[in-house]
């Protein structure tokens, strides 16, 4: 590749340089090939209305991305946030239809309980897989199902629907052309990266990732940052939830089934290493972004669903592949 | 028995082999008769484990010559050496717990019925017969394994081990985690299979079991072997002093005189570390600016009291005072928070985070003084990471390039430099010039002695002797987690401080005409 090229002229920087190319530039590039090669097979691809579509459509994975960053960053994984996202979805979708309340008090309740469930379930994943050093895997696994019952028990299986109009009218709002939801998910983005890369907290974060032995000998409450990034991916949930409900208007306990695999999918896409401490939230929006761009252009050259599934499939395999290499230039 | 010196069943012939720029082995030659107990003793690091690795085809050799029976011996696999004979018992067993004790036993080869599946039967009939074989009649082979005790465990790991038509059986420091019956047992044992013509080779820190059972000795130093003796001929201090080797005696008497206070800055009374909670604890003190050393085998001890006054483990009881007062540590930070840093004995897993750049390391403990409402100021972390890398002569490119780009004794330094950013008054430093060239070296002792003179005291754990003479005040040498015997710099030999750590001195005094 030409940007391998291009590095070996300042052979002294070469191990930074190489890195962060390729942890960043390099999935950019790959979107660009993609986005060039699907404006020329269709013609429909870059028109504005499918440029509004994607944007819309990769909103909220984006939003579970993010917070599932930060576990992944951690060394963990979080498998639980599909069926946290519809279990925040119901409670919001329970507040939301209260009888006797104002439209604008019905959505801050709304948002306010689907954001604390969300949270709530996060802390909980963090707690229990941290305290008792568990695999978070398991653990999230455990909630995935907890979660999910909840949703269905909560609602009695029974789709909530019938929202305020404000809020219905929330989710499909375009500010030139661009979905406000999807202005909320970039919002997130930002303020995750300003956390990941300007704090203390972000610092302590990665490294956790990278040897968490290290940093808990050098005196800081591991346990708590490990909860924290937990609660994050908990929260984000909850936020996903509020947008799913605005913009489908209907609060379902069967929501976001498999949503987990596509957010950790886009998280792995985007350059963060499986096993923590490696990894940024800019290629997680780029990886959501990657997702979403095959699922929209595949469709719109013609090939079936199905196609879209094993050809997505086969690019999370490939972004591992390549981050197995990624590690092995860091480490020389 | 086999005739005995005509021809030896196993020689070794100026052994050589390195690893980067290290010896490892560096001449190494004995040999085995048939039917012995073969001793090999040595400190830390003189080349028994590397020498044992060749032999069981761990590591390939570079110069010499091994023969077998009088054929040319150059094992390429653990299985090639197993198929010529040599069987290793290692200190840590290599086990699979939840499986019984016949499946363990005969997993190198297990028996197939004539349909090609586990032929149950017949596996439990041939452990059966490993485990009488060398008395262990008491232990059910359909038992699994992750049940039994350590000793237990041991023993089937020289069970599974006899199996095989082994000629040559390799104990890998086997008393390390027994008690004082289980090793008698274990003895039995040994000298039941030696009666039936198996040749063992035995490598242990304890001299009194070296003296107990073993027929010859071969003593290491420095990756070479200095002379292999009677058992009959010699006693324990003599090997010692094979050990210490007459050249090594006493070279660092350069060192400043103490310049430290009678003032006590750490006294640590009656400490029990989970790792040993029968021991009586451990009771010590440390001066203003003075540098104890901690001396000591692996395994004496030495990590655990380090990391017990530090709460990166947990203290089972005693207590710590510091400048009088006693301290409350339930984790690092709390003894962060008193002023003591830890420079762990491994910087790549417990000190260092490699991917991150030099001054996020530096600033990783006093990470507080560097940023404000949790926001990292970047501009005082770098000014805190320049400052501590001139206050150690640090050599870097950029303080952005990861701290896996430096050499060792730098990445040492970036461990020094993030601990004395917050001013500590008291460091603990396990093995602190572990993989540090000779030249970083000389500069970390120097940086050290410029601490203790700034008054920091400083305790140092070493398994390096000429290291600890060089660079301390006092010395504690521990074995089997109690102090043996406390030295002034005035008592320093390397002679005395082996006989402490190998739980010698009685015998010290005894000398052979």
């Amino acid at each position: 590749m030409s940007i391998a090229e291009e590095v070996s002229f300042t052979p002294r920087r070469k191990p930074v340089s190489i890195r962060s190319i390729v942890n960043n530039a390099g999935i950019g590039l790959a979107l660009l090939v993609m986005i060039a090669f699907f404006s020329v097979a269709s013609e429909h691809f870059l028109s504005a209305n499918n440029i509004t579509n994607i944007l819309t459509q990769i909103t909220i994975n984006l939003i579970l991305a993010v917070g599932m960053t930060f576990v992944i960053l951690i060394g963990g994984i979080d498998l639980s946030v599909g069926s946290v996202m519809a279990f925040a979805a119901v409670v919001a979708g329970k507040a939301i239809t209260l009888p006797g309340l104002g439209p604008t008090e019905l959505i801050i309740l709304a948002v306010l309980a689907g954001v604390v469930a969300g949270t709530i379930c996060g802390v909980l994943n963090g707690v229990v897989s941290a305290y008792w050093s568990l695999p978070s895997f398991i653990i999230t696994l455990g909630m995935l199902n907890i979660a999910r019952g909840a949703a269905l028990q909560i609602s009695g299986a029974q789709t909530i629907y019938s929202f305020p109009f404000a809020f219905e009218e929330f989710g499909s709002l375009l500010v030139y052309g661009v979905p406000v939801v999807f202005i909320v998910a970039l919002a997130l983005v930002v303020i995750a990266w300003f956390v990941l890369n300007r704090t203390v907290f972000g610092r302590l974060i990665y490294g956790i990732g990278n040897n968490e032995e290290a940093v808990r000998l050098a005196g800081h409450p591991v346990f708590w940052y490990k909860v924290a990034a937990f609660s994050i991916c908990g929260f984000t949930a909850g936020i996903a939830a509020i947008i799913y409900m605005a913009r489908l208007n209907i609060a379902s306990p069967i929501a976001g089934i498999g949503f987990e695999l596509n957010a950790i999918a886009a998280v792995i896409i985007g350059g963060t290493s499986l096993s923590g401490g490696r990894g940024s939230v800019i290629g997680t929006l780029l990886g959501a972004f990657i997702i979403g761009v095959l699922a929209n252009g595949l469709i719109l050259i013609g090939l079936s669903d199905f196609m879209r599934q094993m050809i997505t499939g086969v690019v999370i395999v490939v972004a591992v592949i390549l981050d197995h290499y990624r590690a092995k230039y860091s480490a020389s | 028995m086999p005739n005995l010196a005509s021809s030896p069943l196993l020689s070794v012939t100026d052994l050589r082999k390195s690893f980067g720029g290290i010896h490892a082995l560096d001449g190494v030659s004995f040999a085995l008769t048939s039917g012995e107990v073969h001793a090999l003793v040595g400190e830390n690091g003189a080349g028994k484990s590397t020498l044992i690795k060749v032999l069981s085809g761990v590591h390939m050799f570079e110069a010499g010559e091994i023969r077998m029976d009088g054929d040319g011996y150059r094992p390429t696999s653990p299985h090639a050496a197993k198929v010529a004979g040599i069987q290793v018992v290692h200190q840590e067993f290599n086990l699979l717990g939840d499986l019984s004790v016949a499946e363990n036993i005969s997993i190198e080869a297990l028996p197939k019925t004539k349909f090609g599946l586990l032929d149950r039967k017949e596996m439990n009939r041939r452990a059966r017969a490993a485990l009488d074989a060398i008395g262990l009649n008491d232990v059910d082979v359909t038992a699994p394994v992750r049940s039994l005790g350590i000793a237990h465990r041991q023993l089937i790991e020289i069970a599974r081990a006899l199996q095989s038509d082994s000629c040559i059986l390799i104990l890998d420091e086997p008393t390390a985690t027994l008690t004082e019956r289980e090793t008698a047992r274990l003895f039995e044992i040994v000298s039941g299979i030696k009666a039936k013509g198996v040749t063992v080779v035995f490598v242990s820190h304890h001299l009194e079991e070296v003296f107990g059972i073993c027929d010859r000795v071969t003593v290491f130093r420095n990756g070479k072997t200095i002379t292999t003796e009677n058992i009959a001929d010699v006693t324990p201090p003599d090997v010692v002093r094979f050990m210490v080797g007459h050249a090594l005696e006493e070279t660092a008497s350069d060192a400043a005189a103490p310049a430290h206070s009678r003032e006590v800055a750490l006294a640590v009374e009656g400490l029990q570390t989970t790792a040993n909670p029968s021991s009586d604890g451990i009771s010590f003190e440390l001066r203003k600016g003075e540098i104890l050393g901690i001396a000591g085998l692996v395994g004496a001890g030495r990590t655990e009291v380090l990391r017990a006054i530090f709460g990166a483990d947990p203290m089972l009881s005693g207590r710590v005072l510091k400048d009088g007062a006693p301290l409350t540590i339930r984790q690092p930070r709390d003894a962060i928070a008193a002023g003591i840093g830890f420079v762990t004995e491994d910087r790549k897993d417990e000190g260092l985070i490699l991917e991150m750049p030099i001054a996020a390391n530096s600033s990783l403990v006093d990470i507080g003084t560097v940023s404000r409402w949790g926001l990292v100021n970047f501009a005082a972390e770098r000014a805190m990471a320049t400052q501590g890398g001139a206050r150690l002569k640090l050599k870097y490119g950029k303080l952005s390039d990861p701290v896996s780009s430096l050499s060792g004794g730098n990445q040492q330094k970036v461990v020094l430099a993030k601990w004395l950013a917050g001013n500590p008054s008291i460091l603990l430093l396990d093995e602190p010039t572990r993989g540090v060239d000779v030249g970083a070296k000389a500069e970390i002792y120097s940086i050290l002695r410029g601490l203790a003179a700034q008054g920091i005291s400083m305790i140092v754990v070493s398994s390096e002797l000429p290291e600890l003479t060089a660079l301390t005040d006092r010395i504690l040498v521990m074995a089997g987690h109690q102090i043996q015997g406390v030295l002034d710099r005035s008592e320093y030999s390397q002679e005395r401080i082996l006989q402490l750590a190998y739980g010698q001195e009685t015998n010290s005094e005894r000398k052979t005409a």
